[in-house]
């Protein structure tokens, strides 16, 4: 019954396409096929074709004619090589182009992607089964061997991927047959599938490395979108992968990243139409809501705000300096003020990435208690109070405003604060060489809470700028990243988690929410809080 | 000079101009009397409200008092103004009275440095300094001030010259009197006006680069309030909150208005050949 | 004529050079380096020192300014460090872009500011001089970056009207591109407009006040001829200037506009550069501008003694 329906809605669309010459105006204002016309044909005349194809398959909805999601980023993306990237701007394209061997599901569990299956042999030894049948952009199917020259790839020193360091206890990776393919480590290293479902463990081709020198400006994988053409400051143009091995994916002709820095632009391009998506900051989200042709996604990214402290420097080498600086400040009243209410409490592994963080809302450290924040200031021998600096990263509205209020809520127990406004580059220099007391700051905690713990806070993580170096918690952090028993593993980084929060070497100030706002013509999107969006089924309706 | 300020007395253009600077400056001055709040206080209640008999002017995002906040913006934004503008002024007039005396090499030296100077976009020169000094007040200062060198370099050179082929110049340099204490004596009427003209525009645009820079991500130290930096912070709320974007910006505005007006009113009053 | 043209010229040299040193220097002073910022959170001392090696930060100082400026020489501006993207092409083709808007903004600011100005000079002192004086300082008072996000506002709010998204040159789309620059083109335009009608006016009040124009009024000869036939022509000097300084100051006061409107021009490339630190962009940029101002400059010399024949070079 309901295939009829279908069947006959399809037919309709397909007749009304084909007597409208052409059909684009009809649906899209007249920007949009100025955009997919003039810039660029291939789009053009691919979204023609498959039009056909769409209406007249099974997969017929009611859907639009023209099906270029129009997207504003808010940055221009510095390269695409997926195995160097790090900026969300290039992330966003490189996932939609390149695809790794696993990939997280929406409950942030482990999903097959090019590899149909994968065993762990034993506590070091991994084998992935591939998909057969799937074909890069350029044509050529995928086998073991582009899986492992994109390995070799990463570990290597020379291609200064941020991967590498991912992947440093895979000592061997062998090619088990055309499709299957063993990865030995060197240790139980409880991580290693996280990692792969990472970004930048994505699998390239040789022949287009070779023939570029890098990807920087070329992007040929295996993913739902076939890169056409990037303009910088402009725009980059993703066209429909025509072969995609999952029938019926995607159901988009393609996507087109309008570079769009300014936020106010964003906001009047979507309320006027002239794009499909973007995102928005908190304050702007009431003004949103009640626009009826606008549609409002939020989710909590892996993210969280922090005050970074200097623990080297007196007087925060103190422990109960740390404390109270930590019982001083009302995280609330920061979710309240600087992100409009709509953040939620954080440790270091935020409560997005699922079974691994802790409920911190009870934890001592997070009550908000001038008077123990002052006694522990007395007994520190600091009752008097003392100066500081915070840096702050001027680049960010609310990274400042987190510095503002906590120097404001640091005044309460005596704690005198200036605050550096720092440019992004210097601040990136302020943060490797700790050149401040205290920084405010924000981290991407990773999909993997080793991520969030060893890499941030144990002695020799490569990005605990902090000079933290607590013994016990290293021994936590180490236990967790060997344990393979997932129970074991989970209880070994609460209490990791807990220790943290006592030492507090940073103050997890709030896990955010990200804000995305579509027009009502998009249907079936779905943000993920680690790769921002999923295109696969997404289409546009009339 | 006597006869400026009577003459000034009379334009009441002029004097428009003279008393909206003259009550900015009184502003900024009086700042810690007349402000209600401290500018930096946030009332967690209170945030974003709308102009009340409570806050006059409205609250901002921290719930900081608006009206407190112009009021010490002004002093933020006249200092940024009249250092910058000091340090633009004072290192132009001793270049170009350099320049203009010796020619030659040193002429040629420091009007080179000059042109490389002006080759930059004003807005990009703030910039790169700002960026190397590091953002803040003092540096925003310093910034601003170096890109209105070249500017008043250029005027105070081309006055010597012109000063130095007049006639007495001449004929007193062949009786024996030497040239720069007569061009002191006589550059000052002459270059007066242009002089002054060139300052007041040169404070406009020191207001207007220090909220530029601030939107850019470079100004002040916060919390403290400029003006710049509170009309580029206000850009977010301009739907939500317009009061809190409306107010600074209107201070601006007059701000740099009386000035113009000041300035227009001097040079018609300074110029020898607009008396009519 | 000639020789000073070419006395001028040879002038440059000493000046592009002062301004790629500069640069050179600001940028090697400038807190900060690439290799950070690209890595961020995952810079690890390795990573770090690869990247800077291979972008060829680890040479001496005056090593790599020699391999940058004798890639100048013949023509190659280098790559981006952050794209890999050559540079040359890529500056041409958003100069093009800036320079379009500067003229637009620059034609927008002369039609509001010139018939105001003379206007403003004759009602000297009336209530409507006063009015003019206020319209057009309104319009260099506002930060341009203000003026131009009340505009997106009103603009979406209450016409429910937002320039097209997505730049296409005036070649490919001539329609297109115009009403993409129009709304970023008033917002320069008008903050170029209050200085160039201070000066209209106050140089045709100059000139009102001249011997041989008070001599045409004596002779009866109409207000109107006495206007456009001696005041404008000789009030047209001074205007000049401004003009020449105001297409050099809009080449690079379009950062802001640029930003908020998203269009791909000559001063986002300078601020993502030097954000970025990425030396060759930043360096490329800067020279470029640099020779474009040196040469409007020149221009707006050469033309004064064409319009003036009491200024003479020699």
């Amino acid at each position: 019954m309901k295939f009829k329906v279908l069947f006959i809605l399809a037919l309709f669309i397909c007749m009304l396409f084909l007597a409208g010459c052409g059909g684009n105006n009809a649906v899209s204002t007249n920007g949009e096929d100025d955009i997919s016309n003039s810039d660029n044909n291939a789009v053009g005349n691919d979204s023609e074709e498959s039009n056909n194809e769409n209406n007249n398959g099974t997969t017929g909805e009611n859907m639009a004619a023209e099906q270029t999601l129009l997207i504003a980023a808010d940055q221009d993306p510095s390269g695409l090589d997926p195995h160097k990237v790090t900026a969300h701007s290039s992330i966003r394209i490189t996932g939609k182009v390149y695809e790794g061997l696993l990939q997280f599901d929406d409950d942030m569990e482990l999903a097959p992607q090019l590899a149909e299956s994968w065993e762990q042999v034993d506590d070091t030894t991994y084998i992935f089964k591939l998909r057969e049948g799937v074909k890069f952009h350029n044509g050529r199917e995928m086998t073991a061997e582009d899986v492992k020259y994109s390995f070799d790839r990463i570990k290597d020193p020379e291609t200064a991927s941020i991967g590498a360091s991912y992947f440093t206890s895979v000592e061997d990776i062998e090619i088990l047959g055309d499709y299957e393919i063993q990865f030995h480590l060197s240790d139980a290293y409880a991580p290693f599938l996280s990692y792969i479902a990472h970004s930048s463990a994505a699998i390239v081709p040789q022949e287009v490395v070779e023939e570029h020198g890098d990807l920087n400006q070329e992007a040929v994988g295996t993913g739902p979108f076939v890169f056409e053409e990037m303009v910088p400051d402009t725009h980059v143009i993703l066209s429909k992968n025509e072969d995609y091995y999952i029938e019926g994916q995607p159901k988009l002709d393609g996507l087109k990243y309008l570079t769009m820095i300014d936020e106010s632009s964003r906001i009047a391009a979507v309320r006027t139409g002239q794009i499909h998506l973007t995102t928005v900051s908190p304050e702007s989200v009431s003004l949103l809501e009640a626009n009826v042709e606008l549609e409002i996604i939020n989710y909590y990214t892996l993210d969280y705000n922090y005050l970074g402290i200097n623990t080297e420097r007196e007087p925060f080498n103190d422990e109960r300096v740390r404390q109270a600086i930590s019982l001083a400040v009302d995280r609330n009243e920061l979710i309240n003020t600087v992100m409009g209410g709509d953040a939620q409490l954080t440790g270091p592994v935020p409560p997005s990435l699922g079974n691994w963080s802790i409920d911190v809302s009870q934890h001592e450290m997070y009550e908000h208690n001038i008077e123990k924040a002052k006694e522990l200031l007395e007994e520190a021998g600091f009752g008097d109070g003392f100066e500081a600096e915070i840096g702050v990263p001027g680049t960010y509205r609310d990274r400042v405003a987190d510095g503002q209020m906590i120097q404001q809520m640091l005044a309460q127990i005596g704690i005198d604060v200036t605050i550096v406004q720092l440019e992004w580059g210097d601040y990136i220099d302020a943060w490797n060489e700790g050149r401040y007391d205290m920084l405010t700051g924000r981290n991407g905690a990773g999909t993997d809470p080793d991520r969030s713990l060893n890499f941030f806070f144990h002695t020799e993580g490569s990005a605990n700028v902090w000079g933290f170096s607590d013994e016990e918690f290293d021994e936590l952090a180490e236990k967790g990243r060997f344990e393979v028993d997932q129970g074991t593993r989970e209880q070994t980084y609460f209490d990791a988690q807990d220790r943290l929060l006592t030492q507090a070497p940073n103050l997890f100030l709030y896990n955010p929410q990200n804000y995305i706002v579509i027009s009502k013509n998009v249907s079936d999107y779905m943000p993920l809080p680690h790769s921002s969006e999923r295109f696969h089924d997404t289409y546009l309706s009339e | 000079m006597k006869e400026i300020t009577d003459r000034l007395r009379k334009d009441k253009i002029g004097m428009a101009g003279l008393i909206g600077v003259l009550f900015i400056i009184l502003l900024a001055f009086l700042a810690p009397v007349i402000a209600p709040y401290n500018p930096t206080e946030m009332f967690n209640q209170h945030r974003l409200e709308r102009p009340s008999t409570q806050f006059w002017l409205g609250t901002d995002e921290f719930g900081r008092d608006i009206l407190s906040r112009i009021i010490y913006g002004a002093q933020v934004s006249i200092m940024v103004g009249l250092i910058a503008v000091g340090i633009g002024a004072t290192f132009g007039f001793i270049f170009g009275l350099l320049a203009g005396f010796f020619k030659g090499w040193v002429d040629n030296t420091i009007m080179r440095i000059m042109d490389v100077l002006f080759a930059f976009p004003d807005l990009l020169l703030a910039l790169a300094i700002v960026a190397v000094l590091g953002p803040n007040l003092r540096n925003t200062m310093i910034a601003i001030g170096i890109v209105t060198i070249p500017v008043f370099t250029r005027l105070v050179r081309a006055s010597v010259i012109a000063v130095k082929e007049m006639d007495f110049v001449l004929s007193a340099e062949s009786i024996g009197i030497k040239t720069p204490r007569i061009i002191l004596r006589h550059i000052t009427p002459y270059i007066l006006a242009p002089f002054l003209v060139q300052i007041t525009l040169a404070l406009s645009i020191a207001i207007l680069a220090e909220a530029a820079l601030s939107f850019l991500g470079l100004g002040i130290q916060p919390p403290h309030p400029s003006w710049g930096s509170m009309l580029s912070d206000a850009r977010g709320y301009m739907e939500l909150a317009p009061w809190i974007a409306i107010f600074p910006a209107l201070f601006i505005i007059l701000t740099i208005f009386c000035f113009n007006l000041l300035g227009d009113s001097l040079r018609d009053l300074l110029d020898p050949k607009l008396k009519s | 004529m000639y020789t000073y043209i070419l006395r001028r010229l040879f002038l440059f040299i000493p000046v592009l050079f002062g301004v790629t040193v500069f640069v050179f220097l600001v940028m090697n002073i400038i807190p900060g380096d690439i290799a950070s910022i690209i890595l961020g959170t995952e810079a690890t001392p390795e990573l770090k020192e690869q990247l800077r090696q291979e972008f060829g930060l680890n040479l001496p100082l005056y090593q790599q300014y020699w391999n940058w400026i004798s890639g100048v020489f013949v023509g190659d501006f280098g790559n981006s460090l952050r794209t890999g993207a050559p540079i040359l092409p890529e500056m041409l083709n958003r100069f093009s872009l800036t320079f379009e808007l500067t003229i637009f903004a620059a034609i927008i600011s002369w039609m509001i500011a010139i018939p105001m100005g003379i206007l403003a000079a004759v009602k000297r002192n009336t209530k409507g001089d006063i009015g003019i004086r206020f319209v057009s300082l309104l319009g260099v008072s506002i930060p341009n970056f203000a003026l131009a996000t009340l505009l997106i506002l009103i603009l979406s709010l209450f016409f429910n009207y937002y320039p097209p998204v997505g730049y296409v040159g005036f070649l490919e789309d001539p329609r297109r591109n115009l009403e993409i620059l129009l709304i970023p083109a008033i917002v320069l335009g008008t903050s170029m407009a209050g200085s160039l009608m201070r000066m209209t006016r106050s140089s045709i009040l100059e000139i009102l006040g001249q011997d041989f124009i008070r001599t045409a009024q004596a002779k009866g000869i109409s207000q109107k001829m006495v206007l456009f036939k001696h005041a404008l022509r000789n009030a047209i000097i001074p205007v000049l200037t401004i003009i020449g300084m105001q297409i050099g100051y809009l080449l690079g006061g379009t950062i802001i506009v640029e930003q908020i409107f998203s269009l791909p021009g000559l001063g986002q490339m300078v601020l993502t550069g030097i954000n970025q630190r990425d030396f060759p962009v930043v360096q490329g940029t800067i020279l470029f501008i640099a020779t474009i101002f040196v040469t409007v400059n020149l221009i707006v010399d050469i033309l004064y003694s064409y319009l003036d024949p009491r200024i003479s070079y020699d």
